[in-house]
This record gives structure tokens, sequence and C-alpha cells, in this order.
């Protein structure tokens, strides 16, 4: 069990039942799963479109990955995978909006990517030693194929940012897209950050892995003298909209591109 | 059922699906690729369960590999009244370290395809060189990266990008 050094929050949860009892432990993983299945769909569609051969392949074999993560999460939840994948109403969809973006735009995908891996690999690494023993094996096995996408990611946005061109394009999305990116670190109505620290589902809360990941994306900014617009800190009232099962203009249309061949035929098979 | 029947099923089962081939590279096992883990048996030998190490979580190649190790399970059932189970574990994590030598060599012969292990860098396939240059971490499937070979000047595929030894990954 995890030993935070603050004994009166260890004792108010047993820690004897299954971590994955523990209130808000199945909501937070199915939130980290519909943010995997949204973000590997939307990436998907640089399939062939690439701005350049690699890129099109390294896009793609990211969507594959993350797609690979969200099946791995939802196989934690539950034998069928596709019922959960596709079958919800939308409003049981728990996704932070910014994997809901098209983003068909290169430089705004970067973007979204670099900031979505780089909140992956904290959120990951505070999933590792998960006294959730299935949930921390998925986890260190996410976190070892996401050393690529962060590879990916930052090499490329270093050398874009050694431009001017590059530096007026890209700084500008880094406003747009940041603050709605630190919506990843929200939890799910009904999910006791505290509860699910002491129960050692995860190592550390959201607010924390939050200011971790701002300050990856701060130092990433640093060469440029740089810093994005975030959203003032502080403890959140309530869910925001994409946690609260509130989707974005943009879901409809994902969701429905994911379920066009069940819709067609239910009982199809790949 | 006697004391013996499970560990014989196992035995046969285990034979049988350490026979089942790689769907990219039918000649080559999933065994010889480190893909086939375990397989375990109920004590009375009505269940048996088969755990399978996945390459890359989003691996497309997946499915196939379950079903034809589940085929390849009954076969070695010859009949009898078994429940199988084919399981995807996360722990261990696939390295290339779990390709066994011989099948290094054949990819290597028959694929021009390197493989980069924690003990063994990869080669040029196809004229030896030790040197390689790195082009992308993402080639033709998850598993494969795509380097460069400076000496003969081809394009090397080489299976390993999980564990490539350079990182940039935040503390």
């Amino acid at each position: 069990m995890n030993d935070m050094g603050e004994p009166e929050r260890v004792a108010a949860i047993e820690p004897t039942g299954d971590p994955a009892d523990v209130p808000g432990a199945r909501d937070l993983v199915l939130a980290l799963a519909d943010d995997e299945l949204c973000i590997g769909q939307n990436l998907g569609w640089w399939i062939a479109v690439g701005p350049f051969l690699e890129e099109d392949l390294a896009l793609t074999s990211i969507s594959q990955d993350e797609l690979g993560h969200a099946r791995a999460l939802y196989g934690l939840l539950g034998d069928d995978i596709d019922a959960m994948a596709y079958g919800r109403e939308s409003h049981e969809y728990l996704c932070a909006h910014i994997t809901e973006l098209p983003c068909h735009d290169w430089a705004e995908t970067l973007v979204r990517h670099f900031l979505y891996d780089t909140a992956e690999t904290v959120r990951w690494s505070a999933l590792a030693d998960s006294s959730w023993a299935s949930l921390g094996a998925v986890a260190r096995r996410a976190l070892a194929e996401e050393r690529s996408h962060l590879r990916h990611a930052t090499g490329l946005l270093d050398r874009l940012l050694r431009t001017d061109a590059g530096i007026a394009h890209l700084l500008p999305l880094f406003d747009q897209l940041a603050p709605m990116a630190s919506e990843l670190f929200d939890a799910p109505a009904g999910c006791s950050e505290a509860g699910l620290v002491a129960a050692g589902v995860m190592t550390c809360e959201l607010g924390e892995q939050l200011a971790r990941w701002q300050s990856i994306v701060d130092d990433a900014l640093a060469p440029v003298a740089y810093q994005p617009q975030w959203p003032v800190a502080g403890p959140k009232a309530a869910p925001s909209g994409g946690r609260a099962g509130q989707r974005s203009p943009h879901f409809a249309a994902l969701h429905a591109e994911m379920v066009e061949v069940l819709s067609i035929d239910p009982t199809a098979r790949w | 059922m006697s004391a013996d029947a499970p560990a014989g099923l196992v035995a046969a089962i285990r034979r049988s699906v350490s026979m089942v081939c790689d769907p990219e590279y039918p000649e080559v096992t999933i065994s010889e690729l480190g893909i086939l883990e375990r397989v375990s048996a109920a004590g009375d030998g009505s269940a048996v369960r088969i755990e399978l190490v996945p390459t890359m979580l989003g691996c497309p190649a997946l499915d196939v590999i379950a079903r034809d190790v589940t085929d390849a399970a009954r076969a070695a059932c010859a009949g009898a009244d078994v429940s199988i189970e084919v399981a995807f574990i996360d722990d261990p994590v696939w390295t290339a370290d779990r390709i066994a030598p011989s099948a290094v060599s054949f990819l290597a012969r028959e694929y021009s395809v390197a493989v980069r292990s924690r003990s063994a860098d990869a080669s040029c396939p196809i004229c030896g060189s030790a040197v390689l240059e790195h082009r992308s971490d993402f080639g033709p499937t998850p598993c494969r990266s795509v380097e460069w070979c400076p000496q003969c000047r081809n394009p090397v595929e080489v299976v390993g990008r999980v564990d490539s030894p350079t990182s940039r990954i935040p503390a």
C-alpha cells in the first residue's frame, strides 16, 4: 500500500478492498480511455495526407498506439471493449474536449500532440505504481511506448521553434490549446482525488500532475522565452465540461466516423 | 482424470501453440519472437490459460494471433472438453531481448530486418555494417523503426522501437 506519510488519510480508507472499487477509480480510467480513443481516432485522420511520408507514418503509428492504450484501459473495466468504446450515449463519454478537436491543420496537430503526450507521460507516471495492479501494469507498458511519441513531438517542436516562421505559427496555437489541454487533469464527477491517492490508485493528485505538466511545457518553450496563458490555478468547484459528460460540437462527427461500419453491420468482424 | 493429465495437456498445448507463426513473419513462431509467455491449466485440466506478451498494445495483429493460438490449442486438445482462455498480459513488457537468436538471424537474412536489443546492437542486415543512422521511430509496423546504412546506402528496418536507447522522456 502507499505510504504518503499522511496517516489520517490512509486510516480513513480501508486498504483491504479492491482498489478498483475505490470511488471514482473506474471513472478515472474511463476518462483516460475515452481520451485515448478520441485522440487515436483523430490522429488517424492523417493517414495518407501527412505533410511528408515519415510524418504520415509517425502520426498514424501514434494513433494506433493510442487506440491500443484505449483498448487496454477499457479492458480493465469489462470484457465488451467495443460496447464501451462505441456503444455509449454521448453524455456517458468523459473525454477532455482537446481530444475531440479535429486538428486538420498540421501545426495544430503537432502542438496538441506535444501537449497531449507530455500530459500522458505525467499521468501514466502517477499510475505506474498503482495499487490497482493491472492499471499499474498498463501504465508501465504505455509509458514505454510514450518515449517515441515524445521524441517525435519534441524533436519537431525543437526544430520548428528555431525558425521565425515556426515561432510565428506555433506560439499562438499554444495559447489556444494549452489552457484547453489542462482539462486532461480534471477529475470526473464524483471522483475523490484524495481518496484515490490514499488508496494508492494514483500516487499524486491531479492538481500536482497538472503543475508538473505545465512546468514541462514551460521548459519546452523557455528557449523562445514564451509562456502559454495558463488558466488561474485553484480548486475547481465542479468538473469541467468534458469530464462531466458534456460533449464539444466536434464529438458527434468523430463518433459517427468511429461507428460508421458498426452502424451499417453491427455483426461485422475485422 | 489422472493426476498427470494437466501436465500432459499443458505440454501438448504448449507444443502446439509454440508452433503458431507471426502473421507478419509467417516462418517465425510466436515462441521465437518471445510473444508466448505461459501455458497453465486448472488442477483438473478442464481449463487452460495461455498468456501472450504483446509487442505493442496497439499491434493490429493481436486479434489474428489470439485466434491462431486458440485454434492451435483446440487442435492439441483433440476433442477433449477443455475451455481455452487466451490473454494478453501487460507484465512483463515485451522487448527485443525476448527474440530468440535463431529468429534474429532469420529476420536479418530473409527480411532484411535488424533487431536491436539491450544485449546486442543492430547491424546492417545487408552489408553487416555496425553503424546505422536513425531516421524515424515509426516504420511500416508499430514495432519497427527506420534507419539508414551509410556503408551500403540502404534503408534498414529495425525491430525494437519500445527499447530505443535514447530517451527524451521528462523526469
